[in-house]
């Protein structure tokens, strides 16, 4: 499985001023470091505690996560499309590695 | 009287049967709580996992603070078949606006070894004080939400889940 693959999903038009939905998946094992294999070893915790939303310069949500969200994390939030920017997502996992995407919000 | 006592005796057939039907489907259920049971217990023993209670941890984190139950709705299955993935939607009808917003929304399982799964910070310029994600459950407990508007009021919800599968290994 590759990890860190983002795919972000926003509505195909957009008005200045609406709100829309965003949704966001990011393929990711995250292993909660209490699962052993078969031969007792501990499989080290491995996820995402980081997740941070940029639209444009400014941060608009940031996530703090622990263990207990669900392996390819999934999430969905809204933003109130006022501007033309980017809108940039980034992950950060306990072992340093970070994965960002991005998409353009072009309101008319 | 006699009849009467046929009766009964002819009575007491099905019943027994009955009865000893009750008694060994009680067996068989008590015997799959059992198992339903026994994972749980002997989880935690064999991973050395840091146990803490949700009355522990909302102390430490909001103190002695009032919380609303109020203005804040969790949609979550009622039966969650696979423990690994419980889709969660967090929604508010609190304000957006500059002055009055969702600041956090903080997101817990009552029966997980550590509560607390998720902290998610929001601005005005989300629009919708809205939150979708997906978490583990490692059995049937109590799913909260409590929301701390940026003038520091605390509002929550609460809402049960249950769980068939473990997800959180172990």
């Amino acid at each position: 499985m590759v990890v860190g693959r983002i795919k972000i999903r926003v509505p195909g038009t957009i008005k200045k001023g609406e709100v829309i939905p965003v949704m966001a998946l990011v393929t990711h094992p995250m292993e909660t470091g209490l699962r052993k294999t078969k031969d007792g070893k501990v499989i080290p915790a491995y996820f995402i505690n980081d997740v941070d939303v940029f639209y444009g310069n400014e941060r608009v949500t940031h996530c703090d996560w622990t263990y207990a969200i669900s392996a390819n994390p999934f999430i969905s939030f809204y933003l109130k499309a006022d501007k033309a920017a980017p809108l940039k997502i980034v992950y950060k996992d306990n072992k340093g590695g970070v994965y960002q995407e991005s998409v353009q919000i072009s309101p008319r | 009287m006699r009849q009467e006592d046929r009766g009964e005796q002819e009575g007491s057939g099905p019943a027994l049967t009955r009865r000893a039907f009750i008694k060994s489907a009680g067996v068989a259920g008590a015997m799959f709580f059992m198992a339903g049971a026994l994972p749980s217990l002997v989880k935690p023993a064999l991973a050395a996992v840091k146990e803490e209670n949700i009355n522990e941890v909302l102390r430490r984190q909001f103190g002695s603070r009032k919380v609303s139950m109020s203005h804040v709705s969790i949609n979550a299955p009622i039966i969650a078949e696979n423990g690994a993935v419980v889709p969660l939607t967090i929604t508010s009808d609190l304000p957006m606006n500059a002055n009055d917003y969702v600041k956090k929304i903080n997101v817990y399982a009552d029966g997980n070894p550590e509560p607390y799964i998720a902290g998610i910070s929001l601005t005005p310029a989300n629009g919708k004080a809205m939150f979708a994600l997906r978490i583990k459950m490692r059995k049937t407990s109590n799913v909260r939400a409590i929301l701390e508007t940026s003038t520091g009021k605390l509002y929550g919800a609460i809402r049960p889940v249950k769980v068939t599968i473990g997800g959180c290994g172990g």
